[in-house]
Order: structure tokens, then sequence, then C-alpha cells
């Protein structure tokens, strides 16, 4: 609690002659004292209902904007319903400051309701939803005449750019990728290695690992890297860009973002994806043949067993997804860049939503992916 | 005012800069309660370096800050609590908090640092807003608001625990002649209704002209005070070449600073 201020006000209770209380402030009523004060006179006039209250302000010394808060919360009778209240004496230098608070409440709007009805939500959900289809069909669009100016050089493409985005989001990815899929590989080679062993089937890891690392995982961990690692950066960078205006300036300067900036990025993705996915194809398979080795089985054996199941069929389908899901993820990064709104959370937001929907749709194309070669085989 | 008003805030042989590098040296002045005192000079002198430090949010490499009797510079704790309740501050974008309404805004100080009842607390934000104009905004976002409505809710927000002072980076800056204008009234209004001492950081002429009591000039090359008094006087008396370059809005190299007789 703060110190007593030697100051503060002091409240005093007398009786005009036909018995109205007449309550005299003197001292500095300030938002210390005011808050004494506030809390006393609520309870007093809870206690003793008056029929009229006359309030004599003229002893005040020092009334900030609390206090004077007070004096109108009081004058308006709010704490003394239906009694007549005379403020009195107050000095004129307090004058502009205590007909700020009655303007102040004539001129303000009643707040906003906060929240709509729950089917009013709904709606507006739905809408939102509608409303990102069609985003995402135009930005298609968008991306594809993007596209189709830079391959067919009407404008060249900006490779310098394309280089950069492979370097960060590709060359410097690397570790992660390694660390991440290496030990995916040696704990599913770990975890199946009991069950089957159960069988005397153990051998048969390097067949499960090969085709799961190969069609499955390496492609999935990658994309799922690349969502977490650049899909966001993507949106960071961007949607910074237009919360800073470059993106209008690159409009006013007749550049069309998408394709100074998206088609760039994307194209990156495109070159990138397919050999960070060999890569951890690579590692992951390495992980499970370091558990098989440690098992004790020879290396001619892992690779004889491995190399009958996983053929090379299984290593194009691997590339052609993480093709795919590198188009995904960098395109949804911009996409999610470009359409950040105003504000100090709107970035947040933008890389929130990138990284969420990324992971998603990676998932649908995977499923997709799952059942249309299920068909063809 | 009194013939001898009292000195609110005196900076004394400040010496300021980051990394080694010096930026201003040997500052002192006074400020008097009440008045409207402005701190200008050209793009990159340290003005708004210089305020930060009055503001006590950099730590000066020697010198003194004085506030109301109390040294800002080496004041720490409840201490240094105490003196940054005596005055409020308008950033230069304003620096509303984007999460929350206008009068959340101004709600904000008067949340944390007082005990005063909900409904209280929304009696003052809103007659704060009243005070620059605001009160029929009171409800909206921030990003909703204009540059100018953006600063006028940032003063409010300062003014919600009735500071002594309020320091206020570029009023003016980025707004239009008119909004300019209507700001440059509010702080005479302030100093003048409200008893409320101001320090102002700008380079805008016809806003000085209109609101400064006194005007202290930094300079570049010099990195200290090169004038001090009323504007209409230091454009039309001083000696430095350059502070009259500056007040007559001359444009050039800047003129040699040595006194010109």
């Amino acid at each position: 609690m703060p110190a007593e201020v030697p100051s503060a006000v002091r409240p005093e209770w007398t009786r005009t002659a036909d018995g109205t209380p007449v309550l005299a402030l003197r001292g500095r009523l300030d938002a210390t004292s005011t808050a004494r004060l506030w809390r006393e006179l609520e309870e007093r006039f809870q206690r003793e209902p008056v029929a009229g209250l006359e309030i004599d302000a003229g002893g005040l010394d020092y009334c900030d904007g609390s206090g004077m808060g007070l004096l109108h919360h009081l004058s308006k009778g709010r704490m003394t319903p239906g009694a007549k209240v005379n403020l009195r004496d107050l000095k004129p230098e307090f004058d502009t400051l205590f007909r700020s608070y009655a303007a102040a409440e004539s001129q303000a709007p009643p707040a906003p309701v906060e929240r709509g009805h729950g089917a009013e939500e709904i709606g507006r959900g739905c809408l939102a939803l509608r409303a990102d289809l069609r985003a995402e069909v135009t930005f298609l669009g968008a991306l594809a005449g993007g596209f189709a100016t830079n391959l067919v050089r009407v404008r060249p493409m900006r490779w310098r750019e394309v280089w950069r985005v492979f370097e960060l989001a590709g060359v410097n990815a690397l570790p992660i990728v390694s660390l991440i899929s290496l030990l995916v590989g040696l704990i599913i080679a770990f975890e199946s290695a009991q069950p089957l062993a159960m069988f005397g089937a153990q051998i048969f890891i390097a067949n499960m690992i090969g085709l799961i690392m190969v069609r499955e995982l390496g492609p999935l961990m990658t994309a799922i890297l690349l969502a977490g690692r650049s899909g966001s950066a993507f949106a960071a960078e961007i949607g910074t860009m237009k919360v800073n205006e470059e993106l209008n300036a690159l409009e006013t300067m007749g550049l069309d973002p998408v394709r100074f900036l998206v088609v760039q990025r994307i194209m990156a993705g495109i070159l990138l994806t397919p050999l960070l996915t060999l890569y951890s194809m690579f590692m992951g398979v390495l992980g499970g043949v370091l558990v098989m080795l440690a098992l004790g089985f020879p290396l001619t054996a892992v690779y004889h067993q491995m190399a009958s199941s996983v053929e090379v069929s299984d290593v194009l389908v691997g590339l052609l997804k993480g093709l795919v899901f590198g188009v995904i993820v960098s395109a949804v990064g911009c996409l999610r860049g470009l359409q950040t709104q105003q504000g100090p959370s709107a970035v947040g937001e933008s890389t929130t939503r990138a990284v969420v929907s990324g992971i998603l749709l990676i998932i649908l194309a995977d499923a997709l992916f799952s059942a249309v070669l299920y068909v063809i085989d | 005012m009194s013939a001898c008003p009292e000195t609110v805030i005196e900076v004394k042989n400040l010496r300021v800069g980051y990394d080694g590098r010096l930026i201003l040296k040997d500052v002192s002045f006074q400020v008097r309660r009440g008045e409207v005192f402005v701190i200008l000079g050209g793009s990159g002198c340290g003005k708004s370096t210089l305020l930060k430090h009055l503001i006590g949010l950099h730590t000066p490499m020697a010198g003194e800050v004085w506030i109301e009797g109390d040294n800002l510079v080496e004041a720490d704790g409840d201490d240094r609590l105490r003196i940054l309740r005596k005055f409020g501050v308008m950033y230069q974008s304003g620096a509303l908090f984007g999460s929350m309404t206008v009068i959340e805004n101004v709600r904000l100080p008067l949340d944390e640092f007082t005990e005063l009842p909900a409904e209280a607390k929304d009696l003052v934000a809103l007659a704060k807003l009243q005070q620059v104009g605001l009160a029929a905004a009171a409800h909206q976002m921030p990003a909703e608001l204009s540059g100018g409505m953006q600063k006028r809710a940032a003063i409010a927000r300062a003014m919600a625990l009735d500071p002594d002072i309020l320091f206020l980076d570029e009023p003016g800056a980025g707004l239009d002649p008119v909004t300019s204008a209507g700001l440059d009234a509010l702080i005479r209004e302030l100093a003048g209704s409200f008893g409320i001492t101001l320090v102002v950081v700008t380079h805008e002429l016809p806003s000085i002209y209109a609101i400064a009591d006194r005007v202290i000039m930094l300079d570049a090359r010099t990195k200290t005070i090169i004038a001090e008094g009323r504007p209409d006087q230091l454009r039309d008396h001083s000696s430095d070449a350059w502070v009259r370059q500056f007040f007559n809005r001359q444009a050039g190299a800047p003129a040699e600073s040595s006194p010109t007789n």
C-alpha cells in the first residue's frame, strides 16, 4: 500500500438547517485518497441512504483526474439514487477539468457488444472459410501467371533470390534433417526389433525401414520440418514486408509481388525439397542399418534384403511426394505472408497459420497419394 | 505564475553516447513548472536520444537528471518507480497497445497503479480521452484511428495518472498541418488549463512558434546545446549563424557555429 500522504483528503460531515447532510472535502484528492474515500462513501450511503446531499468542495487544494471523477460521480447522484445532490464552491481552476467529465459521458458511444450469437459465429467462420478458399484459388492463378512470365522470360527470373532461399531453406536445414531422419530410422528399427524377434523375423526390419523411409517418412518428415522452418520464415518475411508497406511499394512500381517474391521461393522449394527428401531417405535408412548392424546382421545381408524390397519406382514416388510437398509448403507460407493484416500480432498470426495449414495440406496430399497409388498398384 | 517559477527538471552536465561513441556532451538545462519546453535541432543531432535519457530509458555516460528533486540516473527499485510516476511519455508512433481498445489503453495505468473502483477508472479514462478530444473513439481499436488520433490517445494514456510532467516525442511528425495545429493547441491547453509541464522534442518550426515558452537547440557538430531562449528571440537575435539559418528555414550546409559579431 502506498504511504499515507499527510495532506490526504479529510471528509467532514455536518448538516444544514433543514437536516440535509453536508460533506465538506478539505485537502488533497488524489488517486490514493480518492480510492479510499470512494469506498467509504459507497458503504456509508448503502448503510444510511440520504434524501439529499450537499458537497462543499471549497476546501480542496488539489484534485486530480480520479478525484474529479468522484465529484462527478457524486454530483450525478450515482451513489445516492433518488437524492438531490448539490456540489458547491469548487475552485475555478478545477472548472475545465470538471466540465470535461460531463462532456466525455455525453460524447462517448456505448461500449460495443463483444461477441455475437453462437450461430452468428459459425456463420462468420463459414464465410471466412469461403473467403480463404477463394483467396487460395486466386493465389494459384496469380502464381501460374507469375511462373509463366518468369519462365517464358518476359521478365527474367531473379535466380540470385532463388539461390539465396535455396541456401537458407535447404542447405542450412541439412543438420536438423540429418538428426531427425537418423533418429526416426533408429527408433523405428529398435521398436520393431523386439516384436519381430518373437517370430525370428528381425531381418525384415531392413525391408520395413527401406519402404517406410523411402515411400513415406522421408518425404513427410522433410516436408514437416520445412513447414516449421521455412514456411513460417516465408510468411514472416513477406508479412513484415506487407506491414512495412514494402509490398505496396512493389505494386506502385508496377511489380507484381507474386512474381517478384513468391515465384522465387516456390522455385527454390521445388528445387530443394526433392534433394532434401533424398537426403532424409538416406539418413533414415542409415539409422535402421546401424541398428541392424548392432543386432549382429552383416552389412551385405541387410543390403540384399533392402534391395529386394525397395525398387526405383518407390524412390521416384518418394521424390514426387517431396516435390509436391515442397510446392505446398512454400506456396502456403507465401500466401499466408501476403494475407497478413495490420497490427503487432499480425505477423505472428500469419506464421502460425502458415505452419498449421502447411502441415494440414501435406497430410491431406499424402493421404491422396496413398489412395491413388493403391488404386494404380 | 509566480515571479520565480519552480524548477521541475534539472539536467546537469549530461554526457550521452552508445558503445563509446559520443552523441552529446555538456548538456545542462532547467525546465520550470508549467512551461512548454522544446528540445530542437536538425535531424540526427540527438534530440530523441536526449529524451530517452531524460525519461530513464537509457543511462547516460555521465551527468545527472533531477526530476522534482530526485536524481533519476541513480534511482533504482521503488525510488525509480516513484519518479517514473511523476511523468508521462508520448512516443513518436503513439505506441498504443494494438490488442486493446483506446479506452483500455488509457485505463491500463489506472488498473495497474490505483485502487480505484472499476467505474471510477472508466470515468477517469473517458475524461482523459475527452480532454484530448477523443471520447467518441473510446471503444475503437488503435489500428482504426488516424495517426493524429493515435497520438492524442497516447497523450491521454500518458496523462492517465495525472503526472506533473509530460514528455512528447515529435508530436507533429507525419501529420497534416491542421491536425498538427490541433495538437499544438492541445499542448498549450494542457500547460494552460491543467498546469502540466511539457517537454517536447520536435523540429517543426510552425509548432515551435505556436507552443514553446523556451527552447534549447542541439547541434550535431558541437554535440551540445548551442542556443537557449524564446524561439522568436533566437530567430531574430541569435549570434549563431546556424541557429538563424534553422529558424529562418534556409537550405544549405550548416553555417559555421562560431559566434559572428
